[in-house]
């Protein structure tokens, strides 16, 4: 669990400068719709479950409102981070990146085009797209 | 109508669903693109690009488009803490990643413009979708001949950011050495412009790139880390599954 700690320090921080820097478009009405709860330095807690470790940050309190979220590990691995508490406006329900982890999979279906990194004139007749652009 | 062409060192494959005649418009794509090139190419020593860089153009006489351009580049650097970089040390200066995304932004605007409504623009793996559903396949980072996801998307834009085809040729700023943290890096959003530069700016980053880019609002992230883990937001388009509630 050392390593966890800090993962959710980093995600609420990561957070924070998305309210701060986005212009309020909400108005005032739901902003700060109550006050938030004390903040308090000894709140993370964690906790094992069958499917993985499971820790709650902090609440860090935002001009927009209090923030906590929660991480779920697999072993070393965060396979979810969750928001416990977020303000309710809605410019910060959009703005909440959460992520979720899966196992990389090589697949093969049925496609119109194909997202890649930028490939060369040379790459092409070789390539997935030119399959798709040849069969019209 | 269907076609391809070769600008700018890579492929741009056009799809055009609708009835009528869209050709004159098709040519304007790759007119505008062929235009990029010649203007803005680092590598062709007549560009806009090559005489700014070489002090020639004073800072106040680029045109519209290229200021357009470097403040996008701007943007993204002081957006990434300097680790997205168009002006590295010991380098000419190098707007590439903005500049693919943001042109071929604008030719699908001007195919929209044209009348057309169901389209598929790809240009080199960077893709502009309308009037879909789209079907949009994600390349595996280690199989070229394979997806790693599918995504469904009726209009929008799709870029990938990674080092399979090129090698490590996107720097973190920030170090200067070439980014590794990531195998590779899918962002969806509504304009190519966004997608494309957020792309390559959160690869520049690393690891910490991916939550970078899930936090760019509108944008929807999927991620491969060197681990050969997928890390994606829960509103990524993924294909055939529903669309989990924001």
């Amino acid at each position: 669990m050392k390593r966890a700690i800090p993962v959710v320090a980093l995600s609420i921080a990561g957070l924070i400068p998305v309210w701060r820097y986005e212009p309020s478009i909400g108005g005032t009405t739901s902003a700060t719709a109550e006050p938030a709860p004390a903040p308090s330095a000894t709140s993370t807690t964690a906790s094992g479950t069958s499917s993985g470790t499971v820790v709650k940050g902090t609440t860090v309190n935002t001009d927009k409102g209090p923030v906590q979220v929660q991480v779920t590990f697999s072993a070393d691995k965060i396979s979810a981070v969750t928001m416990l508490q977020q303000p309710n406006h809605p410019q910060t329900a959009a703005a909440v990146p959460v992520l979720v982890s899966e196992t990389l999979k090589a697949q093969s279906a049925d496609i119109d085009t194909v997202s890649g990194a930028t490939i060369t004139s040379d790459a092409y007749k070789e390539s997935l797209q030119a399959a798709i652009d040849a069969k019209g | 109508m269907q076609r391809v062409e070769h600008v700018m060192g890579f492929p741009v494959s056009l799809r055009i669903d609708d009835a009528g005649d869209y050709k004159e418009a098709a040519d304007a794509v790759f007119a505008w693109l062929r235009e990029v090139d010649e203007r803005f190419s680092p590598f062709r020593p007549g560009s806009e690009v090559s005489r700014l860089d070489r002090g020639e153009l004073a800072g106040s006489e680029v045109s519209q488009d290229l200021a357009e351009v470097l403040a996008l580049c701007e943007e993204y650097r002081v957006a990434t803490g300097g680790a997205f970089d168009v002006r590295l040390p010991g380098r000419g200066l190098d707007p590439c990643a903005v500049v693919k995304g943001w042109s071929v932004q604008r030719a699908a605007e001007g195919l929209a413009a044209a009348g057309a409504r169901r389209f598929v623009l790809n240009a080199g793996g960077d893709v502009v979708a309308s009037g879909g559903p789209w079907r949009v396949g994600v390349r595996h980072p280690e199989h070229a001949d394979r997806l790693c996801t599918v995504l469904e998307l009726t209009d929008g834009a799709v870029a990938t950011s990674a080092r399979y085809e090129r090698g490590d040729h996107i720097v973190d700023g920030r170090t200067g050495r070439p980014a590794t943290g990531l195998l590779s890096l899918t962002v969806v959003a509504s304009s190519l412009t966004e997608a494309d530069s957020v792309a390559t700016a959160a690869f520049a980053m690393g690891a910490e790139g991916v939550g970078w880019a899930a936090a760019r609002p509108g944008c929807e992230v999927f991620a491969v880390d060197a681990g050969r883990q997928v890390l994606r937001t829960a509103g990524f388009p993924v294909a055939g599954e529903p669309s989990a509630a924001a």
